[in-house]
């Protein structure tokens, strides 16, 4: 996807989040639609008994940001929803894609502190992206396993062989299995 | 024989690549007959692999034909003593779910056609051709011989594992 502002369209992030229950999508996007916003990027998904949105909004100019926070302010009071709006600027619409390859990282051990921050400093030292990343406990209450997918751009000159080599000695470190997978899409 | 213990995911076993079987003798008989009781003895089970009864050898028992996606194409019991692939193709998505990872299921690509080799209890080798799910199973169960769980092949977290609702 490749996100270019317009010059006449202010854009907002939105991030909401509260204890679930069924309709806070439908009244996020309510409120959204009233004003007259248009969603041009969203995710959306339960994070342990918390259902949370995070949402780029765009709005032809003239709009500000305290219309979006009153309204937000007037449905989700008493509601257990907390909203938080924040003007972005033009360098942070315009979104630019990953150049270098693509790859799945997936970790997987017995739960302790520390894998995700291990795993993913190993690759910002290394200037590996990331773009998406999930973590779930799984397993039984009296052994509970961590299990952390992402994905991520590699830099150039790092291969999927290098990145996985890069994360061999974590392994043992931590105990954990970790795997290397190239994700590139390829044009067929 | 008798209806063994599942080992479940932290145990090392599960990750480790089992080792050749170099001789059919009681041992590995017994080990068979363990495999075939446990797999009966499992809720909705289609296959065991003997690293998940805690025993590291290329040993695996089979049998879809009383599930509902596999009743109509089958070869019955498979008892496979080193299985080798052959030949794999084409490709499908399906929910897995595994005893040593219990209460989660995930979303795994795998062949649906196989040609296969593999030992039988009495020496016999036999090849054969295998589809749909019980070329899904074959995978999943030689998965096991190898270290792999459904764990290391799920794309996405997100959308690729999910919490077991039964095992029917």
């Amino acid at each position: 996807m490749n996100l270019c502002r317009k010059p006449n369209l202010a854009h907002f992030a939105v991030t909401i989040i509260g204890k679930d229950r069924t309709g806070i999508v439908a009244d996020t996007s309510e409120v959204l639609y009233k004003l007259g916003c248009n969603v041009e990027d969203s995710s959306c998904t339960m994070l342990g008994g918390e259902f949370a949105m995070i949402l780029i909004v765009s709005h032809e100019k003239p709009f500000s940001k305290k219309k979006l926070e009153e309204e937000f302010a007037a449905k989700t009071t008493g509601t257990g929803l907390s909203a938080f709006v924040r003007t972005l600027k033009d360098d942070e619409v315009c979104y630019q894609g990953p150049e270098g390859e693509l790859c799945l990282i997936s970790v997987y051990g017995s739960d302790k502190p520390g894998i995700v921050y291990r795993v993913t400093r190993e690759l910002a030292d290394r200037g590996v992206s990331i773009t998406d990343l999930n973590t779930k406990l799984i397993g039984k209450p009296t052994e509970p396993v961590y299990v952390l997918v992402l994905e991520a751009a590699l830099p150039q000159g790092l291969s999927v062989e290098d990145a996985s080599a890069l994360l061999e000695n974590l392994k043992k470190e931590l105990s954990v299995e970790i795997s290397v997978r190239l994700i590139t899409p390829v044009s067929l | 024989m008798a209806v063994k213990p599942i080992v479940v995911y932290p145990d090392p076993i599960l990750k480790q690549v089992c080792a050749p079987v170099q001789a059919i003798d009681d041992e590995i008989k017994e080990l068979i007959e363990d495999l075939v009781d446990t797999m009966h003895a499992g809720p909705g089970s289609v296959g065991v692999a003997a690293p998940q009864i805690g025993v590291s050898r290329r040993v695996c028992v089979i049998d879809v034909s009383k599930n509902r996606h596999g009743k109509d194409n089958n070869h019955g019991l498979l008892l496979m003593i080193n299985p080798e692939i052959l030949a794999k193709s084409g490709g499908a998505v399906m929910r897995e779910g595994c005893m040593s990872v219990p209460d989660y299921t995930g979303d795994v690509e795998r062949a649906t056609e196989l040609t296969l080799r593999f030992t039988e209890p009495d020496g016999n080798v036999r090849e054969f051709e295998a589809s749909g799910f019980e070329a899904v199973a074959i995978q999943h169960e030689m998965d096991h011989l190898d270290g792999f769980l459904f764990l290391d092949r799920i794309a996405s977290l997100k959308t690729g594992l999910f919490r077991r609702k039964s095992y029917k």
